[in-house]
C-alpha cells in the first residue's frame, strides 16, 4: 500500500464510513484465490476460503447487510508454472485477490508492488492473529510489516527406514534414541553416509539407494548448508559462507563417491521418488512433514510409525542439527477494488481459525499455525502432527525474506547440481558460485 | 523403381529402423483401451476407464470440452488470420509494383527465420499493453503473426505460378486491380490456400509454449497446456490417462493428415520450421 | 484502389501491423530490456519509491547516510495537532478526535500495533478500517511507505520535518527506487558467468549433432531407401516418418517418456536381459543427450527426407538406366548420380535447420527440461528459464532479454547470409503490369 494511495483511499473510505450511507445495498463480490505447489491433499488451502466466505456472509447478515461472495479457486501442482503465471498476471493487472505462496516471495513481491501488507486491513490483536506463533508472524513480515498471514507450517526431517536400520544392527531402543542423538550432534551427517553404506553392503537396499535425497531443487538443501555452519542472511544482508558451502557440496560429492547416492539422482521424477521411499527401497532420505500424507494416503504405507523413524537433519562439521520450516502464507495483492481487498483480508483471517486450519494441517500433514490448534481434537489426536511439532518445530530455521534471495537460491542449486553430477569439483563450484553472485548481486551479498 | 536391384533388403532394413516409431504409435492407441499387468506390456483386459476424463472433470481442472473448444477456436482463428494476411500480402509481393517490394520480401524471409519465441517477454508486454494477456484473442494474434511469414512465402510461390495473361485480360476488360485479384487470381490459388489453411490449423492445434505463457487461465486453456499440466502434476502419475487425453488430442491431426497427406507433404517438404 | 501502389499498401497493411506489433516492437523492447535490471522484484512497468529494509540498508551502506537511514527507517507515530486537524477535515467522529486530543496528545509510538491498540481503546471504539485510517494520519516516519514518484517522496519527507540537502535527496531517491534501472551489467555478467560457456557448448553440440546425424544424415538414408523401393511401401514409410513432425510436441514427448521412463517400455524389455530398469531419459548426461538428439532429430528428419526425395525424383530417369546398363552398383549410383544432384538441397536443409534448432527449445523443455544437472540446457531454454520459468520464481527479464538479443543477432546475421547464398535477387521478378 502506498502511503499516498493510503491517504487518497482513506479519504474515500472516510466518507463512506463516517457518513453512514451506502451500506444497505446488497453486495456481490468475487474473490479469486490461487495456490502454488498444491496437490490433492492440500485442497483446504483454497477450500478454507470457501468456508470463511460462508461465515463472513453470515456475519454480515447478522449486522443487517447482505453480502454474497463467489470464490474462484485455482491451484497449481508445481511452483515454476505458478510463479510464472502469477507474476505475469500481476504485471498485466489481473492478479487474484488472494495468493497462497512461500513466504520468501514477500520481499520481491512487495518491492514490485504486487502485494500489500495485510496489516493495512486487519486488526492484529484480533483472534486468531493474536494466537499465531510468534516466529511464523515474523516469517510473514518484511521490515517489521506484516505482509501475510501464515497458512501452514512444516519442517523437513531426515527419515530412516526402520527395518533396514535394524538389519545393520540398530535395536528398537537405538532407533528410539536416534532423534535425540541427532539433536545433540552425536549422530552426524558422516554417520548417515556410513549407515547408508552398511545397508548397501548388507544388500537390503540397492546401490545408490542408501541415502536418497530429494531429487530436485527445494528449500531442503539450505538445511545442509546450515548443518555445515552456513548462514543465509545476517543483518538484512545475504551471506555466502564459502567454506560452509563447500563442505555442503562436498558432502553430496562424498555420498556419490561412497556409492550411497546416485550421481544421476537429480532429476529422478518425483512420483517415482515418493513411491520408492514409501516402499522401503531407500534406506535414509530427507523430506517434509507433509510427505507423511502422501506416503499414507497415496503410496499405501499403512504402518508409517512401524517402518519409519524421523529426526532433525544431523549436524555436519562446524554446524549443528537443524531443520527448515517453509510456511506458506496468504498474501493480498494490490487490488483495484478497496472493497475486495477488505473482504479478502477478512476471509484469510477467518480461514486461519484453528478449527479451519486444522482441516488443512491434518489432511496434508502440515503443522498448525496457532497455539490453540493443539486444543482442536482433530489436531491433537493426530500422532504425526503431535510428534513432528514437538521434535522438529523448535529447531526450525526459515529462509530469509530478501528480494535477492531467489537469485542466490537458483545459483546455489546450480552449483550443487554441477558438483553432485561431477562436472565441477566442489571448490570450483563454490568459486563459480561466488563469481556469479558477485556479478549478479554485487554488494547485496556478503562473501566470507 | 529401377529394375536391377532387389528392393526387399531395403524394405526390410527400413522396417527394422521404423519399428520403434511404429511401436510408440501403436501403444499410444492400445494403452488407452486396455490394462496390462504390472511390469508387462501385453494387455490382459479391455477397459474404457482411461477415457473417463471425457465425462468427469477432475478437481481443479477445466472441463475437457471447454478446453477442446478453446483449442478449436485457437487453431481455426489463427489459421484464418494467416490465410487472410498471407493471401493479400503474398499477392502484393508476387505481383504488385509497390515501393520497397524487394525489401519486404527479404524481410519476410528474415522474419521466417526469426527466433520469435525468445522474445516472449517482450511479446507479453505488447499483449499486456493492448489488454490481451490471458485471452484467446491475444495468443491467437501472436500465433498468427509468428506463422505469417511462412504463409506469405508459400502464397507468393502459388501466385508466381498464375499466368500473367489472366490478369492482363481482366485489366483490359476494365476491372480494377483489386477485382482482378479477388475474382480472377484468388480462385487460381485455391489449392494453395487449402494447403496453407490445413497446415496452419495443424500448427495452431499443436502449439504449446505460446498459450502456456500467454494464456494460462482455466477459461482459455487449450489442449496442449491441459495435457502438459496433467503430466507435470506429480501427484497423479497415470500414463494410460495421459495417453488417452493425448490420443483424444492427436486424433483430429491424424484424420486431417491421412485425408489430405498430399497437400501437406508438399508444404512440409517446402521448408517449414522444425 | 486502381493503382497497384495504393492497392499494394492496403493489402500489405494487415501483415505490416502484425509485423510491427509482434516482431518489431518486441525486438525493440528486448533490446531496451537487455540494458536494464528488470526482474520480478523491480517489475516491468516502472517502479515506485519505497523505504523497504533493503532501501534503508542501501542508504546506510552505499551512500553512507547512517543518520538519515535511522530517522526514516524507524517506524514512529506521534499524536499531534497536525494529524488531529486532518482527521477533523476528513470527517472522523468528533468524539474520537476530542478524546485523542485530551488524553493522548504528544504520545509517541514505535510500533503500529501499539498505536492501533490505543486507538481501539477509545470510548467510541472505531472499527478496523477506521483504526487504519486514523493511525495512518499519525505516522511520522517513512518506513515501508511507498510513493508513486519523487515529488511525493520529498513532500512526505518534508512533512515529517526532515530538511534534506540536494545530495541527500538524490541518495534517498536512488536508494529507495524499487523499479528497474539502466545497466550494461547484463552483458558483462554474460561474459563472466561460467554457465555461459557451458550453455554455449551445449547449444553447439545439440545443433550440430542433430543436424549431422538426423536432419541431413538420417534424412538422406530415408530418402535413398524410399527411392529404391516400390511405390506402396515407399508411401507408407514417407507417412510414417512424417508422423513425429505432425504430432503435437506434448504428445510426442509423452510417447518418448513412455519408452524411456524407468517403468517404461525400454526398461521392461531390457529387464529381461538383466539390465536394471532406469530412467533412460535422465539417468546420465549421455542418456539425456541421446534422447534429446533423437527427439529433435526424428522431427527434423522428415523435412530433409521430403526435400531430398523430390530432388532425387527430379533427376532424369535416363541417367539411372544408363548407369544400370553399365552394371553400376547401387552405392556407385548413389555416389556418382544422386549425391552430386543433392548439393544444394543439403545446403538448404543445413542452413534452414541450423536456425530452427538454435531457436527451438519446446522438445527439450518437455523432455529433459535441461537436465540432468543442466547438461542439456541450451541457449534458448536458458533464456526461458532465466526470464520466465524457474523454481524460485525469480524472473530476470533484463538478463533474459540480453541473452535473447544474442540469439536475435545471430538469427538476423545468419538469415542475411543465407539470402545471399541462395541468390535472393532471382526470386523478385519484375511485375509485368506496371501501374
Amino acid at each position: 500500500m502506498t502511503k499516498l494511495g493510503l491517504t487518497i483511499k482513506a479519504a474515500a473510505v472516510a466518507v463512506a464510513l463516517f457518513s453512514g450511507t451506502g451500506l444497505t445495498a446488497a453486495q456481490n463480490v468475487t474473490i479469486s484465490v490461487w495456490a502454488g505447489g498444491t496437490g490433492p491433499n492440500d485442497n483446504y488451502r483454497v477450500d478454507a476460503i470457501d468456508i470463511a466466505a460462508d461465515i463472513l456472509e453470515r456475519e454480515y447478515a447478522i449486522r443487517g447487510k447482505e453480502l454474497s461472495i463467489a470464490v474462484e479457486k485455482k491451484t497449481y501442482p508445481t511452483w515454476d508454472d505458478f510463479k510464472q503465471a502469477l507474476t505475469l498476471a500481476a504485471e498485466a493487472g489481473n492478479a487474484p485477490d488472494i495468493v497462497v505462496t512461500g513466504h520468501e516471495d514477500i520481499a520481491p513481491w512487495s518491492q514490485s508492488g504486487l502485494i500489500v501488507p495485510v496489516e493495512n486491513y486487519l486488526n492484529l490483536d484480533a483472534w486468531p492473529i493474536n494466537d499465531m506463533y510468534e516466529n511464523l508472524i515474523k516469517i510473514s513480515s518484511y521490515g517489521g510489516v506484516l505482509y501475510g498471514l501464515p497458512q501452514d507450517a512444516e519442517s523437513r526431517p531426515l527419515f530412516f527406514w526402520k527395518p533396514h536400520m535394524k538389519a545393520i544392527g540398530y535395536s528398537d531402543a537405538d532407533l528410539d534414541a536416534l532423534p535425540s542423538k541427532v539433536q545433540s550432534g552425536e549422530y552426524t551427517l558422516a554417520n548417515v553416509i556410513e549407515d547408508a553404506k552398511k545397508m548397501q553392503d548388507k544388500g537390503v537396499v540397492k546401490p545408490g539407494y542408501g541415502f536418497y535425497p530429494r531429487p530436485n531443487n527445494g528449500p531442503d538443501y539450505w538445511q545442509f548448508y546450515t548443518s555445515f555452519g552456513g548462514v543465509m542472511e545476517e543483518g538484512g544482508k545475504l551471506v555466502l559462507d564459502k567454506a560452509a558451502m563447500q563442505r555442503f557440496y562436498q558432502f553430496f560429492v562424498d555420498a556419490v563417491a561412497a556409492g550411497v547416492t546416485r550421481k544421476n539422482h537429480i532429476g529422478t521424477p518425483n512420483d517415482q521418488w515418493f513411491a520408492e521411499v514409501a516402499s522401503g527401497k531407500a534406506g535414509i532420505w530427507h523430506g517434509g512433514t507433509w510427505h507423511y500424507a502422501r506416503y499414507v494416503n497415496q503410496e499405501g504405507l499403512t504402518d508409517f510409525f512401524g517402518n519409519v523413524a524421523f529426526s532433525l537433519i544431523p549436524a555436519g562439521e562446524e554446524g549443528k542439527a537443524n531443520t527448515l520450516t517453509h510456511p506458506l502464507v496468504y498474501l493480498l495483492t494490490k487490488n483495484k477494488s478497496e472493497e475486495n481487498a477488505g473482504i479478502a483480508a477478512e476471509l484469510i483471517k477467518i480461514a486461519s481459525e484453528p478449527r479451519i486450519n486444522a482441516l488443512h494441517a491434518i489432511k496434508s500433514a502440515h503443522l498448525g499455525i496457532t497455539k490453540q490448534e493443539a486444543n482442536v481434537d482433530l489436531y491433537s489426536s493426530d500422532r504425526w502432527a503431535r510428534e513432528a511439532t514437538e521434535r522438529l518445530l523448535p529447531y526450525a530455521n526459515a529462509m530469509p525474506n530478501n528480494s535477492d534471495f531467489g537469485t542466490y537460491w537458483n545459483a546455489m542449486w546450480k552449483g550443487l547440481e554441477s558438483a553432485w553430477t561431477g562436472q565441477k569439483a566442489p571448490g570450483q563450484a563454490v568459486q563459480d558460485l561466488e563469481t556469479e553472485l558477485k556479478s549478479s548481486l554485487g554488494e547485496a551479498i556478503v562473501v566470507r | 523403381m529401377t529394375g536391377n536391384f532387389r528392393s526387399w533388403p531395403v524394405v526390410l532394413a527400413l522396417s527394422l529402423l521404423s519399428a520403434p516409431l511404429l511401436l510408440m504409435y501403436a501403444y499410444l492407441i492400445v494403452d488407452t483401451i486396455t490394462n496390462s499387468p504390472v511390469g508387462s506390456f501385453v494387455p490382459n483386459e479391455f477397459t474404457l476407464e482411461h477415457w473417463s476424463f471425457l465425462w468427469e472433470t477432475p478437481r481443479g481442472r477445466p472441463n475437457i470440452w471447454r478446453v477442446t473448444l478453446n483449442s478449436l477456436v485457437f487453431a481455426t482463428s489463427s489459421c484464418l488470420i494467416v490465410l487472410a494476411v498471407s493471401s493479400t500480402a503474398g499477392y502484393v509481393l508476387s505481383r504488385l509494383n509497390v515501393p520497397g517490394r524487394s525489401f519486404f520480401l527479404a524481410g519476410v524471409m528474415v522474419l521466417h527465420a526469426f527466433p520469435a519465441i525468445t522474445l516472449i517477454v517482450a511479446i507479453f508486454l505488447v499483449l499486456q499493453m493492448v489488454g490481451l494477456y490471458n485471452s484467446l484473442v491475444g495468443v491467437i494474434l501472436v500465433k498468427a503473426a509468428i506463422d505469417m511469414p511462412l504463409g506469405i512465402w508459400i502464397m507468393k510461390g502459388f501466385y508466381d505460378t498464375v499466368p500473367w495473361e489472366i490478369e492482363m485480360a481482366g485489366i483490359q476488360d476494365g476491372a480494377s486491380r483489386f477485382r482482378v485479384w479477388h475474382s480472377l487470381v484468388l480462385p487460381q490459388v485455391r489449392p494453395g490456400l487449402f494447403a496453407l489453411g490445413l497446415f496452419s490449423f495443424l500448427l495452431g492445434w499443436s502449439e504449446f509454449i505460446l498459450p502456456q505463457v500467454l494464456a494460462p487461465g482455466n477459461q482459455v486453456q487449450v489442449l496442449s497446456v491441459y495435457l502438459a499440466s496433467l503430466i507435470a502434476d506429480d501427484n497423479n502419475f497415470d500414463m494410460a490417462l495421459f495417453k488417452s487425453v493425448g490420443l483424444f488430442y492427436i486424433a483430429p491431426v491424424l484424420i486431417l493428415f491421412f485425408a489430405f497427406q498430399n497437400y501437406l507433404m508438399n508444404i512440409y517438404g517446402g521448408g517449414t520450421k522444425g | 484502389m486502381n493503382s497497384s501502389r495504393n492497392l499494394g499498401l492496403v493489402l500489405m497493411a494487415p501483415a505490416i501491423v502484425l509485423v510491427v506489433l509482434f516482431f518489431l516492437v518486441p525486438v525493440a523492447l528486448t533490446a531496451v530490456f537487455s540494458f536494464t535490471t528488470m526482474s520480478t522484484s523491480t517489475g516491468i512497468t516502472g517502479g515506485a519509491y519505497q523505504l523497504a529494509p533493503n532501501a534503508i540498508q542501501r542508504l546506510r551502506d552505499q551512500f553512507g547516510m547512517v543518520e538519515l537511514a535511522q530517522k526514516l527507517g524507524e517506524p514512529s507515530f506521534v499524536i499531534d495537532e497536525r494529524g488531529l486537524a486532518t482527521l477533523e477535515a476528513k470527517g472522523v467522529a468528533p468524539g474520537i478526535v476530542a478524546e485523542l486530543r485530551s488524553n493522548h496528545l504528544n504520545e509517541t509510538f514505535t510500533v503500529r500495533r501499539d498505536v492501533e491498540r490505543m486507538i481501539r481503546s477509545l470510548r467510541e471504539r472505531p472499527s478496523t478500517p477506521e483504526v487504519k485510517l486514523i493511525s495512518a494520519e499519525f505516522s511520522r516516519s517513512l518506513a515501508n511507505a511507498r510513493f508513486a514518484d519523487e515529488a511525493a517522496l520529498f513532500a512526505a519527507v518534508k512533512a515529517i520535518d526532515a530538511q534534506l540537502t540536494e545530495d541527500e535527496k538524490a541518495a534517498l531517491a536512488a536508494a529507495s527506487y524499487s523499479g528497474w534501472t539502466w545497466t550494461t551489467e547484463n552483458f558483462r555478467r554474460m561474459v563472466s558467468t561460467p554457465d555461459t560457456a557451458r550453455t554455449l557448448f551445449n547449444t553447439l553440440a545439440y545443433v550440430s549433432l542433430t543436424l549431422v546425424l538426423f536432419n541431413t544424415g538420417f534424412a538422406m538414408i530415408l530418402a535413398l531407401a524410399v527411392h529404391y523401393m516400390p511405390e506402396r511401401p515407399a508411401g507408407f514409410f514417407r507417412i510414417l516418418w512424417l508422423l513425429p513432425r505432425i504430432t503435437p510436441p506434448v504428445i510426442y514427448v509423452l510417447m518418448w517418456k513412455w519408452l524411456a521412463w524407468d517403468t517404461g517400455f525400454l526398461s521392461a524389455v531390457l529387464d529381461d536381459f538383466g539390465v536394471r530398469p532406469r530412467n533412460w531419459m535422465l539417468d546420465s548426461a549421455a542418456n539425456a543427450w541421446v534422447v534429446v538428439v533423437f527427439i529433435n532429430g526424428l522431427v527434423g528428419a522428415s523435412m530433409g527426407m521430403l526435400i531430398f526425395s523430390s530432388a532425387i525424383k527430379a533427376i532424369p530417369q535416363s541417367l539411372f538406366y544408363a548407369s544400370e546398363v553399365d552394371g553400376a552398383y547401387r552405392w556407385q549410383q548413389i555416389r556418382h548420380i544422386i549425391l552430386p544432384q543433392l548439393r544444394w538441397p543439403i545446403l538448404f536443409v543445413t542452413c534452414y535447420q541450423t536456425l530452427s534448432l538454435l531457436t527451438s527449445f519446446e522438445y527439450i523443455l518437455l523432455s529433459t527440461n535441461g537436465g540432468p544437472g543442466g547438461t542439456t540446457e541450451v541457449w534458448a531454454l536458458a533464456i526461458y528459464h532465466t526470464a520466465l520459468n524457474n523454481y524460485a520464481g525469480n524472473l530476470q527479464y533484463g538478463y533474459g532479454a540480453a541473452m535473447a538479443l544474442v540469439l536475435v543477432v545471430i538469427g538476423i546475421v545468419l538469415s542475411l547470409v543465407y539470402l545471399r547464398l541462395f541468390n535472393y535477387g532471382a526470386l523478385v521478378a519484375r511485375p509485368l503490369i506496371e501501374h
